[in-house]
C-alpha cells in the first residue's frame, strides 16, 4: 500500500517512558474510555487513547512530536475511569517529564533531575559554591556566624543578623544568580526552539471560519492572558472539588511566586539602580526613594516587604492545598513521579528556609540563621538553575506548547 | 395394553375455580370409556401426599393397570406421578385447558367441552398403551478409545479409572498427539497467568502402566461392526488384524494442521522466513528459534492472526472453479454398466478452518510472543489480529501476556506481506489502532494454523452401517465431530461414538481435559443404558423401542433411509434390520412408514389416530365453534406452550394439543384421520431448522416440511384445501409467541376456508 507509514517499534522507549512513570502503559486495551472522558481532549483525533498505543509500540518519533501531551492538565479523570488500571494519564505525565530530560542542554543535568539517585549531585554543585564563599568570608570576617552593627561592623556582642554581611549582595549573590538566570534563560531559548522544531512534522488542523493562521505572538498573548493569567482551561480540567483544590493552589503559588519574582526585581532594580545612581552623582530625593528599597534587609513595614511577606503565606497555603492533594491521591490510579516530589519538595524547601531565615534573623540567632540561610541560597539555586530540566520547565514550555496549538489550530483561540 | 384405568381429577391449582370437576367426573364415569375406568375421583390436591397415597390404594386395591391423572403438566410433578408397573398417562388440564383459557361467550360451555375432549384423549391414549418389555441384550464394557493424544489418554484413563477395560488406539507410533509436540500450553491452573507445561508425558506414562488400558500404536480402526454395547471393532496394527468387543467409543482423533497451500496468499511457502505456528512450536520445543534463512535469532516477530487474505483467496478461487464447472458440463461417466461406484469420502478441509481457529490462535500467538521474550529479552513480538479471542479464564492470559513490554498488540487488517532484502519481511496493514496504514519490519513472520478435524478428511469410525461409514451431513460443521444439538456436547450422530477434543470443535487442552471426561461418561451412560434395554439419550431411560410387523413391509427403504442415527440396516431385499441399541426412539420411522408397520408399545399410529378422533367436532360452526387439532414437539415447543400458560398467555379455545416425540415421527394417517373426523385444521408445532437448528433428532421439522407436501397433495385429491394443515417453527424461548401464532392459524386458516368439507358425516 503506498500510503502505509513504516513503523519503527521500540522497545527500550517502551521500558524508558515506564521507567518515568508510565509503567502501567502497557495494560491498556485501547476501549479509549480515556479519550472520552477527558474534559480537555478534543473532539478530532483526541488524546489520550492514541498516545496509550504509541507508547505499548515505543513510537518514539511520533510521542516525542505530540503537541497533545501539553494540552493534558493531568486532572487524572481518564486514570480514575479507566477499566484497565492503565493510567493514561500519568503516561503523559511521563511524557512530559521525559521532555523535561530531553528538550535542554546539557542533557546531563536532564539525567541527573531523573531520579532521585543523582539528587546529592545536583546539591553538591550549589552548597560547594556557596560553602567555599561561606569558608572565605569567615575567614575574613573571623567568624561563621558574624553580628554586625548599624555601620556593617563586626561585633561581638548586641549585633544584628546581617545576611548581605555574610554573602555580599553584590558580590556573592546577584552576579551568580544573574548568570544562572542568563543561563537558564538560553537554555530555555534552545530548548523552546528545539520544541518547535519538533512539532513541524504535525499536521496543519483545518479550522472552519479561519482564513489564515494567527501570527505566533498573538498565540502567546492569547495562551498568556487566558491560561497562564487565569487557568482558563486548566480550570475546566477535572470537575471534583479535588482537583478545583489544585486549581486554587496552583493559582495561589503561581501569584505567590510572581509576587516574590516583583520583590526580588524591585529590589535588585533599586539597589543597582541607586548605585548607578549615585556613581553618576545624581544624590537626591529619589536616591533616598531608592534606598529604601534597595537596601536590605528592608522593614517589616515597607510595601515590598509586606508584598514579599504576603506573597511567601500564599506559598504555603498554595503548597499545603498541592501536596495534600497529591498526598491523598489513589495510587492504583494516579502515580506521582519523581519530577512531582522534587518539585513540590523543592518550593517547599525554598519557601521554608525562606521563612526560616526571616524569622531567625528576627530573633537573632545567628548559629541556626546563617546556615538556614545557606540552604536557602542552596534550594533558591536549584530551583532556578535546574528549572528547564524540572516539571517547572512546564511554565515555558507549555506555554510555548499552547501557543503554537494555537497557530496550528489543534485548540482555538479565546 | 392397559384395561382397568383409574381417572383423578385435580383441583387444585384453581382449577375447581373454573371448571365445574364434579361434572367431568361423571362425564368420564358414566361416558363411553366407563367400562374401562374402574375408578373416577376427584382430588382437592392431586400431587399431595394424601392425594398420591389415594391413587396407590386405588392401584392396590383394584389391581389398575393405568392411571389417568388429569391435572397438571407432565413436565410437572413427573417425580411424584410414579407408580411403578402402572402406566401413567398424564392430561394436561392445568396449562393448556384452565389457565390459557380464552373464553367465547358465544359458547359459554367451552371449557368444559375441552376438559372432556382432552381427558378422553387421555383415556384412549392409556388405553392404548402398553408397558415396553424389550429385548435386553448383553453387552461388552470395554470402551474403544480412538486417538492416543491429550484428549485420548485422559479418556483412557478416566474409563480405566470407573472400572472399564480401555483399548487405546493411536495412528502414530508414539502416543502424545499434538500435546507431545509442544513446549508448553495455556495456563491451566491458578492464576491462568503463565503458560505451562502439557503434562502430556506424565499422562502417556500413566497409561502406559495402566493394566486396563490396552494401547495399540501405529494402529487403525479398519471396521466398527454392531451396535452400541454390542460392537466388534477391526483394529489393525503391526501385530495384525484383531478383532474385538467394543461397548462404546471415544472419538479424540484430533486435528492435523491446514494445508500449506491455504496460507500461500500470505507468503507462505514463498518467503523462507513466513513460518506457521506450527512450525514455530516445533522450533521453540527443539530448542532455539531461529530464521529459516539465515539461522539467525530474530529480533523481531510479527504474529499475524487476520486471515482474510487467506480466506478471500480461497473463496476466490472456489468461485472460479465453480464457474468453470458451471461452463464444462459434466462429463457423463464413460464406464455406464459399471453402476457400482467406489465410496469417495468429501474432503471438508478449507480456509474456514482457519477462522475457526481464531481462538486458539490468539492464544498461540500470546504463547509464542512469550517464547520470544524468553530466549531474547531484547526480542520483540508483534501481534497483529483481527479478533483478539480470549473468552473467560483466558482473558487473565492475556492481560499478563500484555503486560510484557515487548509484546505489542495491534488490531490489524493485514493487507500485503512482502520480502524486503535482507531477508525480512514486510507486513502492510490498514485499521489498525496505530492510526493509520503500517508498514512493519518483522525478522520473521508466524502465520496461524488452521486445524482441520480428521472427521474432515477421512471417515475415521469406519462403520459398518447401512448409511455408510462416517458421520452423516458433516459438511454441516466443516467435517467437524460436532453434537446434532448445541445441547449435548459429545453427542454425534452416531450413538454409541462420542467425540471429544479437538474433532469437535477447536480447543485448549483445559477444555479437552474436562471433553475427555464428559465424552467417556456418555460411553459409560451408553453401554449401561444398552445392558438395560433402555435409550441412552435424549429420551434417556426410555424403554420402548420401534416393533416391526414385517409382514406387511414393503421393503421401500424410507425407514432406513430416513432414520437420523442410521439406527437401521437392511437386508439384500431391504427387510429393515432394527437395531435397538443404536435406536433414540424419536419415532422418525414411525412417521415414515407408508403402510405403517412401525410402532411403539406406548405410542403407535392407532393410539394417537384414536386420540385425535376423541377430539368431539360440532357438526357447524354454529353449534360450537371450528376445531383445530396441534401436533406439538414435546422437546420444544410443548415446554414453550406450559410457559406461556405459566406466564398468564391465553389462546384461543378450539384448539386441541397433542404431544408428539418429534414431528419426524408425525404420520400422513393422523392428518387423514383428523380431517375424516371433521377437524378443521392441523397445525404442526415444531424445532426451528436452518442454520441454527434446534431439533433434539436432527431433523424432525424438515423431514415433517417435505411430508407435508405430500398431505397436502392427497388432501386435494379428497377436496380439502391443502392449506388446512400448516408447519410453525417455534423455539423454546417464543412461547410468547404463541397465542398470536395459533390466532394467526384461526384467521387465515379456518376463517378463510370455512368448515371442513368432510364435517357432519
Amino acid at each position: 500500500m503506498s500510503n502505509a507509514v513504516r513503523v519503527q517499534p521500540d522497545l527500550k522507549f517502551v521500558k524508558e517512558l515506564q521507567e518515568v512513570g508510565g509503567e502501567s502503559l502497557k495494560k491498556c486495551y485501547q476501549c479509549a474510555t480515556c479519550s472520552v472522558v477527558c474534559p480537555l481532549s478534543p473532539a478530532d483525533d483526541p488524546y489520550p487513547r492514541k498516545e496509550m498505543v504509541w507508547a505499548q509500540w515505543g513510537l518514539k518519533d511520533r510521542l516525542v512530536n505530540d503537541i497533545d501531551i501539553w494540552l493534558c492538565h493531568n486532572c487524572g479523570t481518564c486514570s480514575d475511569l479507566c477499566p484497565r488500571g492503565a493510567k493514561p494519564g500519568d503516561l503523559l505525565a511521563a511524557l512530559r517529564n521525559m521532555a523535561y530530560r530531553k528538550l535542554a542542554q546539557p542533557s546531563i543535568i536532564g539525567t541527573w533531575m531523573s531520579s532521585s539517585k543523582f539528587l546529592p549531585i545536583l546539591i553538591a554543585i550549589p552548597a560547594a559554591i556557596y560553602l567555599l564563599i561561606w569558608v572565605a568570608r569567615a575567614a575574613t570576617l573571623g567568624t561563621a556566624f558574624p553580628l554586625f552593627d548599624a555601620a556593617g561592623k563586626v561585633v561581638a556582642t548586641g549585633g544584628r543578623v546581617w545576611y548581605g554581611g555574610l554573602f555580599p549582595g553584590d558580590f556573592t549573590i546577584d552576579p551568580i544568580f544573574s548568570l544562572l538566570f542568563l543561563f537558564v534563560v538560553f537554555t530555555f531559548y534552545k530548548g523552546c526552539a528545539s520544541l518547535m522544531q519538533s512539532f513541524k512534522s504535525l499536521p496543519k488542523t483545518f479550522v472552519v471560519g479561519r482564513t489564515k493562521e494567527p501570527c505566533f505572538c498573538k498565540c502567546v498573548v492569547d495562551t498568556i492572558k487566558n491560561e497562564v493569567a487565569v487557568h482558563s482551561r486548566f480550570k475546566e480540567c477535572g470537575q471534583e472539588e479535588e482537583t478545583q483544590s489544585r486549581v486554587k493552589g496552583h493559582l495561589l503559588v503561581f501569584y505567590a511566586f510572581l509576587a516574590l519574582m516583583v520583590v526580588t526585581g524591585t529590589v535588585a532594580g533599586a539597589h543597582w539602580g541607586g548605585f548607578v545612581l549615585h556613581k553618576m552623582g545624581l544624590d537626591g530625593v529619589f536616591l533616598t526613594i531608592l534606598h529604601a528599597f534597595g537596601d536590605t534587609p528592608l522593614s517589616l513595614f515597607n510595601p515590598v516587604k509586606l508584598l514579599a511577606n504576603a506573597g511567601a503565606v500564599a506559598l504555603l497555603i498554595g503548597l499545603t492545598l498541592l501536596t495534600k492533594r497529591r498526598m491523598g491521591l489513589d495510587n492504583a490510579k494516579q502515580g506521582s513521579s519523581f519530577y512531582d516530589w522534587y518539585l513540590l519538595g523543592m518550593i517547599w524547601t525554598v519557601a521554608l528556609t525562606g521563612v526560616m531565615s526571616e524569622l531567625l534573623r528576627l530573633v537573632c540567632w545567628p548559629g541556626m540563621a546563617y546556615p538556614m540561610y545557606f540552604f536557602h541560597l542552596v534550594a533558591v539555586f536549584m530551583l532556578i538553575g535546574y528549572l528547564p530540566w524540572s516539571k517547572l520547565g512546564h511554565l515555558v514550555y507549555r506555554t510555548a506548547a499552547l501557543a503554537y496549538a494555537r497557530k496550528i489550530g489543534r485548540i482555538p483561540m479565546i | 395394553m392397559a384395561e382397568k384405568l383409574g381417572v383423578y381429577i385435580c383441583e387444585g391449582c384453581e382449577l375447581a375455580k373454573s371448571l365445574d370437576t364434579q361434572a367431568l367426573a361423571e362425564h368420564l364415569t358414566n361416558g363411553k370409556y366407563s367400562s374401562q375406568c374402574a375408578v373416577v375421583k376427584t382430588s382437592a390436591v392431586l400431587c399431595a401426599p394424601e392425594g398420591v397415597d389415594m391413587v396407590a390404594a386405588d392401584i392396590a386395591a383394584e389391581g389398575l393397570d393405568g392411571v389417568v391423572l388429569c391435572a397438571c403438566s407432565p413436565r410437572s410433578k413427573w417425580d411424584v406421578f410414579k407408580f411403578g408397573a402402572t402406566q401413567v398417562e398424564r392430561v394436561n388440564l392445568r396449562e393448556q385447558c384452565v389457565w390459557s383459557f380464552q373464553a367465547d361467550p358465544t359458547f359459554p360451555d367451552l371449557l368444559q367441552t375441552m376438559a372432556k375432549d382432552y381427558s378422553r384423549m387421555g383415556i384412549i391414549k392409556c388405553l392404548k398403551s402398553k408397558n415396553p418389555n424389550p429385548e435386553i441384550p448383553v453387552t461388552n464394557k470395554d470402551i474403544l478409545v480412538l486417538g492416543g493424544g491429550f484428549t485420548g489418554l485422559n479418556a483412557a484413563l478416566n474409563a480405566a479409572k470407573m472400572g472399564h477395560n480401555v483399548i487405546l488406539v493411536e495412528k502414530d507410533a508414539a502416543l502424545g498427539g499434538k500435546a507431545a509436540g509442544m513446549l508448553k500450553t495455556f495456563p491451566m491452573t491458578y492464576p491462568f497467568t503463565q503458560a505451562q507445561d502439557t503434562g502430556v508425558d506424565k499422562l502417556i506414562a500413566d497409561v502406559t502402566a495402566n493394566s486396563k488400558i490396552k494401547v495399540y500404536t501405529s494402529a487403525a480402526l479398519a471396521k466398527l461392526e454392531g451396535a452400541p454395547g454390542l460392537y466388534t471393532a477391526t483394529v489393525t496394527s503391526g501385530a495384525g488384524e484383531e478383532q474385538l468387543p467394543i461397548g462404546a467409543v471415544v472419538l479424540a482423533t484430533g486435528w492435523k494442521p491446514i494445508e500449506g497451500s491455504f496460507l500461500a496468499p500470505m507468503g507462505y511457502g514463498k518467503f523462507k522466513n513466513v513460518v506457521t505456528t506450527a512450525e514455530f512450536e516445533a522450533m521453540a520445543k527443539k530448542g532455539a528459534i531461529t530464521r529459516p534463512s539465515d539461522g539467525k535469532a530474530p529480533a523481531t516477530v510479527a504474529f499475524l492472526l487476520d486471515v482474510s487474505m487467506a480466506v478471500k483467496a480461497a473463496e476466490a478461487a472456489l468461485a472460479a472453479a465453480q464457474a468453470a464447472a458451471a461452463a464444462a458440463p459434466a462429463e457423463a461417466p464413460k464406464t455406464g454398466d459399471a453402476c457400482e461406484t467406489a465410496f469417495v469420502y468429501k474432503n471438508m478441509e478449507s480456509a474456514k478452518h482457519l477462522a475457526y481457529s481464531s481462538e486458539l490462535n490468539s492464544l498461540v500467538a500470546l504463547k509464542q510472543a512469550g517464547y520470544v521474550r524468553e530466549k531474547n529479552a531484547d526480542a520483540s513480538a508483534y501481534i497483529l489480529y483481527d479478533h483478539m479471542m480470549v473468552p473467560g479464564i483466558n482473558e487473565r492470559y492475556y492481560r499478563a501476556a500484555q503486560d510484557n513490554p515487548g509484546v505489542m498488540l495491534s488490531k490489524a487488517d493485514i493487507t500485503e506481506i512482502a520480502q524486503d532484502g535482507d531477508g525480512g519481511i514486510l507486513v502492510t496493514a490498514k485499521n489498525t489502532l496505530l492510526g493509520e496504514n503500517i508498514e512493519l519490519k518483522a525478522d520473521l513472520v508466524v502465520l496461524p494454523t488452521g486445524m482441520v478435524p480428521v472427521t474432515a478428511l477421512e471417515p475415521t469410525i469406519n462403520l459398518q452401517y447401512r448409511q455408510g461409514p462416517a458421520f452423516p451431513d458433516l459438511e454441516l460443521f466443516d467435517g467437524f465431530a460436532d453434537s446434532n444439538y448445541i445441547c449435548f456436547p459429545y453427542e454425534t450422530r452416531r450413538t454409541g461414538v462420542y467425540a471429544a477434543g479437538c474433532v469437535r470443535q477447536p480447543m485448549t487442552l483445559a477444555t479437552a481435559y474436562d471433553d475427555a471426561a464428559g465424552a467417556t461418561m456418555k460411553a459409560i451412560q451408553c453401554i449401561n443404558s444398552a445392558n438395560r434395554g433402555v435409550a441412552v439419550h435424549p429420551r434417556s431411560g426410555d424403554l420402548s423401542a420401534p416393533v416391526f410387523n414385517f409382514q406387511r413391509c414393503t421393503q421401500c427403504k424410507r425407514c432406513t433411509e430416513e432414520c437420523p442415527f442410521g439406527a437401521l440396516d437392511d437386508d439384500e431385499k431391504g427387510t429393515p434390520k432394527p437395531n435397538p441399541t443404536r435406536c433414540r426412539r424419536c419415532g422418525t420411522c414411525m412417521g415414515a412408514c407408508p403402510e405403517r408397520v412401525i410402532s411403539f408399545e406406548n405410542y403407535n399410529i392407532d393410539q394417537m389416530g384414536s386420540a385425535i378422533k376423541e377430539v368431539q367436532v360440532p357438526d357447524t360452526f354454529a353449534l360450537g365453534g371450528p376445531r383445530v387439532v396441534v401436533l406439538v414437539c414435546e422437546n420444544d415447543a410443548y415446554p414453550a406452550l406450559d410457559m406461556a400458560a405459566f406466564r398468564g398467555k391465553k389462546w384461543n379455545p378450539y384448539v386441541r394439543f397433542l404431544p408428539v416425540r418429534c414431528l419426524g415421527s408425525v404420520n400422513a394417517i393422523w392428518v387423514a384421520d383428523a380431517m375424516s373426523k371433521g377437524i378443521d385444521g392441523v397445525m404442526l408445532l415444531g424445532c426451528k431448522y436452518g442454520d441454527d437448528y434446534q431439533c433434539h433428532f436432527v431433523k424432525g421439522s424438515e423431514l415433517c416440511n417435505r411430508r407435508k407436501i405430500n398431505i397436502a397433495e392427497s388432501l386435494q385429491r379428497l377436496g380439502v384445501e391443502a392449506e388446512r394443515v400448516e408447519q410453525y417453527e417455534v423455539s423454546i424461548d417464543e412461547y410468547d409467541k404463541i397465542p398470536a401464532l395459533i390466532e394467526s392459524f384461526m384467521e387465515n386458516v379456518i376463517k378463510k376456508f370455512g368448515p371442513n368439507p368432510f364435517k357432519g358425516y
